[in-house]
This record gives structure tokens, sequence and C-alpha cells, in this order.
């Protein structure tokens, strides 16, 4: 049991490593200056995407497609689904019950922005 | 006994499946859609799962005396207990590791910063420092890194409790392991475990747990051996055990050489009706070697008893074999003392097994123990003239071995060796009875 409990250890550890080394060489996100060259959006273009077949929303000034995302997502389809073409922060924000999103999740909206929300 | 150790153990790892259940009431459809909503369940489920077994582990180090009896003895239960924390962290390895590739789907770069978020994310981190806690306090008790000694390897595990406390504490603050607020009741019941546990050994074993003895005679039974004898300081506080049973005992001399303060287990080797403790110590460590020359006079305390090395209600007629190897012979050196002691009769078969006629540690009044006592014999095995104990050795010595119970005390090595001849020949495992004083 020990030494496959160290190989256990050392096959941690090695994983880990492999993730950073690939995270270091893959091409860095996008910044938020190259968010300036999106599209803009209104609250009225995003609320003709109110369907499973296409969703946007709006979170924090930026505007999402999520309709390849909802599928992925954890909670049943139509929890997001209520928060399609709408201002969403505050689904994002609170699940609708009260505690944020993680952070990672947060980090996981990145390739779905298709824009930002005009004033 | 009310319960027997398979059903025992069987409660324990029954226990831990219970969050996995809710957990796994709670899953849907969508948990399985994707390979990257499987990996994200069992991510969640590595971490449901990992953290019962860690809470449970914390629950039976608690060392109630009596408790580790259905167990069949304190060495026993903490078979248990490892195989609890070596789950536990085989389980809490994988678990970052699976929600980290299930979020690759989304993006190559979210896996690290799923792994490595901000310092405000609490969640994440609290988990990190309590899977690096456990890797630390971990890493000892599977020899990682080398063997530490026994004092050191107890002061790391006791970072255990923080590492628990983080783990829960990660748990809580994302509230998402299981359906509605059902998280919260299970992980409190297993937390209260846990912690009570703790609590029993640092609060209430240290003070109402430890009875106060005085070493009243210390006797060199070899060079590197010697026997304690112990008297009670309140004649009506005074340890009740069984023959065969072991103690932690703590010796308060501050001008030992190493040991002082620090609680470690030996066997006792007198007869329960003795008024006295007696305790065989063998040079084995730092603190077991200053024992050595410990004087009389000085204050100890005593823990226990613990183990269940023979039945509780030992039936005369069973005829034994018992098979002793060095200072194993401390249970049966107690065993027959008490024999001697009630004047019963008892049909067993001891072998000793030592290096060479110098090793054989109290070969004399063994010898006059088996004269007195009716049908028991003895029959010391030497090393160095014929080598490791054989499976032939055995049918030889004692023709009558597949009628007798076996009861092996010793090191390790003897102690496999021994039962895996006895496991060819054909006897049963449940006749086959061991101590190990190796714990870990």
């Amino acid at each position: 049991m020990k030494k496959f409990m160290f190989a256990a250890f050392i096959a941690f550890w090695s994983c880990i490593a492999t993730l950073l080394a690939v995270h270091a060489m893959s091409p860095e996100p996008r910044s938020a200056e190259a968010d300036d060259d999106l599209p803009e959006y209104t609250l009225a273009d995003i609320a003709e995407h109110t369907t499973l077949e296409s969703c946007w929303m709006a979170i924090e000034g930026k505007v999402y497609d999520f309709t390849d995302y909802i599928p992925k997502h954890p909670t049943p389809p139509f929890v997001m689904e209520q928060w399609c073409g709408r201002e969403a922060t505050d689904g994002m924000r609170t699940k609708g019950y009260g505690p944020d999103h993680s952070p990672a999740a947060w980090a996981m909206m990145e390739p779905y922005l298709i824009g930002t929300l005009a004033e | 006994m009310l319960i027997s150790a398979r059903l025992a153990r069987g409660l324990v790892w029954g226990l831990a499946l219970v969050p996995l259940a809710v957990f796994l009431a709670g899953l849907g459809a969508h948990d399985f859609s994707s390979l990257s909503s499987i990996l994200n369940m069992l991510g969640r489920l590595t971490g449901v799962l990992g953290l019962a077994l860690l809470l449970l582990a914390a629950a039976l180090s608690a060392r109630v005396p009596g408790f580790d009896q259905p167990f069949g003895g304190l060495t026993k239960l903490w078979h248990t207990h490892h195989l609890l924390g070596a789950g536990s962290l085989l389980l809490l390895l994988a678990h970052p590791l699976l929600l980290a590739l299930a979020s690759a789907a989304h993006g190559y770069h979210l896996p690290v910063q799923m792994l490595f978020p901000p310092l405000s994310d609490t969640a994440t981190w609290s988990g990190w420092l309590a899977l690096l806690l456990m890797m630390i306090f971990l890493a000892p008790s599977f020899a990682f890194f080398g063997r530490p000694n026994y004092e050191r390897w107890k002061r790391i595990h006791a970072l255990a409790g923080p590492a628990a406390i983080l783990a829960l504490a990660h748990t809580f603050l994302f509230s998402r392991t299981m359906p509605a607020n059902l998280d919260k009741v299970v992980w409190g019941l297993f937390a209260l475990l846990g912690v009570g546990a703790v609590a029993w050994r640092l609060v209430f074993s240290r003070r109402a747990g430890r009875l106060k003895y005085t070493i009243s005679a210390v006797e060199a039974v070899a060079n590197n051996v010697v026997e304690l004898t112990l008297q009670p300081e309140r004649s009506e506080k005074r340890l009740k055990y069984q023959a065969g049973n072991f103690v932690y005992m703590t010796p308060l001399d501050k001008s030992l050489g190493a040991g002082c303060g620090e609680e470690h287990p030996y066997t006792l080797s007198s007869s329960p009706s003795e008024p006295d403790l007696r305790i065989a110590i063998k040079d084995l460590g730092d603190a077991s070697r200053a024992i050595q020359s410990i004087r009389p006079g000085t204050k100890v305390r005593i823990e226990g008893p613990y183990g269940r090395f023979f039945p509780v209600k030992a039936n005369p007629k069973q005829p034994e074999l018992w098979v002793a190897g060095g200072i194993g012979i401390t249970p049966f050196l107690a065993r027959l003392r008490h024999l001697k002691a009630l004047g019963q009769a008892a049909d067993v078969h001891l072998v000793y097994a030592v290096q060479d006629e110098a090793r054989a540690l109290y070969a004399a009044e063994l010898q006059s123990l088996i004269d007195t006592i009716e049908g028991a014999r003895l029959t010391f095995h030497y090393f160095y003239r014929e080598g490791p104990i054989s499976a032939a050795y055995l049918v030889e010595t004692c023709p009558d071995l597949d009628q007798r119970e076996v009861y092996i005390c010793g090191p390790l090595p003897l102690n496999k060796l021994v039962q895996d001849h006895l496991r060819r020949i054909g006897r049963p495992l449940s006749s086959i009875h061991t101590e190990e004083f190796e714990l870990l």
C-alpha cells in the first residue's frame, strides 16, 4: 500500500505540473482592451434571444451567447433559460438563491463573450 | 461479544457511504450529458466520499477504552483507520484534478485558473490548504520520505485536526455537494463525530482517562529489556484489564533521556489478579531506551486497557497454540501468570521463537509456569540453529495443530510467516489471532 500511495502522490503533482505547463504554453486569453473591439448590443438586441435555441445574456456590462453552454451547465436547462434575453448579473452573482458563482465559473464565461452592453 | 469485527468494520464503511448516497440521489441526467459533466460529477463525488472517509478516520482515532473491542482490539481498529485515511487521500488527490480536467472543455486556460484562482477565493484555497496538510500529515504514515520516530510522527499527524476543519470549511463554502440543505445536516453530523473524537483525545482522556501510578520496582530481564512494576497511587483507582491487554504509559520524569511526558503503548505482562501492574519494555526506540534506566519512584500515567488478543471469555477446554517471537512473549507471559494465579489448567502449547538461548526472555520463569500449569507445554525455537519457522516444523512440534486456535505475537516478519504457513496448512483465518506491536 505504501508504494501505491507514493505513486499516487507523485502522479498528482505530475498532473498539476502538466496542467501548469500546458497553461504556460497556451495563448493568452483575450485581454480587457481587446473587448473594446467587440460589437455593442443594447438590451433590446439581447431580448431577441430568449430561448434555448438562442440564449444571450448581459452580465456586468458584457454580452454572452450561452446557447452552446447551457447543456453543459450543472443544473437542468430551465434554470439558465429564465435568464435568457435579460440582464443576468444577478443570476451569476446569486445563483438565484444566494451564493456567488466561483471565480472558476466566472472565468469559464470568457469563450462565450460576443460583445459589450451599450450604455 | 455484541457485534463481530466484520460487522463493526462494515458499519464504519457503511456510514461512509451515507453522504455518497445523498449525493447520488441529487444527480440528474445533465450530470452524464458529456465527458466534461461526467468528470465534473466524479470530481464532486470524490470530494464527498474523501471527506466522509477523512472525518470517519478522525472519529476512529479517539481511542476510547472499550471502543476497540468490537473491532478485535486497537491495532485492528487502527488498521481500519489506516485504510480510511489512505482511501481519503487517494480520493481527495483525484478530486481537484477531475474538476480541473472537466473545466478544460470550456477553454485550455481554465483548469489552471480553476485550480489557482485569486486569493480572495477562500473556498478553493481552504480546500488546497486542507489537501496540502493531508499530504504533510500522511506522508510519514505511508513512509513517503522514510520513517520518522513515533513521537515526531504523532506531532505531524496532529495536523489532521486543522486539515479536517479546513476541508469542512471548503465544502460548506461551496455548499453544492448535495441537494437543498442536506449537505449542512450530513456534514454537520460527520463534523460532530470527528470533533467529538478529538475532544475526547485532547481534553477528556488526558484528565479523566489517565490513571496515576508510581514505579515501585525496575527489574532487568535482559541487557535490553526491563520489567517495571507499577503501584496505583490510589488503590481504588486501579486499572481493570484482561491478560494480554496493552496500555499507553506516560512517564513523568524530566531526567529521562527521552520520552518524558510522551505516551507509548506497552503490553501488560502481569496477571490481572495482581494488585500491581507489570510491564516488560524492550529497547526499540529513543523512549523505550530511556526507560531502561528509569528509577523506582518515578510517577507515570496509564491509559487503557486496549487490545483484544485473547477472547474475553476464554474456553478453558479449547486447545491453543501460542507462537511468540522475542518481546512478543509478554501477552503469553501475562496469560500464564494469570492461569497460575487462578490455579487453572489449560491445553496450551507455547512455541517461543528467539535468536539463541541468551535472547530467550523469562526462560526460567516460563519453564516454571509451564511446569505448574496442567496441560501446558513449551518449545523453544532457536533461529540460529533451526532457521526461520517452517510449516513442517509447526506440524512436527504440534501434531494436533488443526484442532488448536492459534495466537501469534512477535515481530511482523515472524507474524506473517507463521500466518502464511497456517493458511497453507489449511487453518481457517477465523482460528488465527494476532497481535501486532508495530502500529504503522
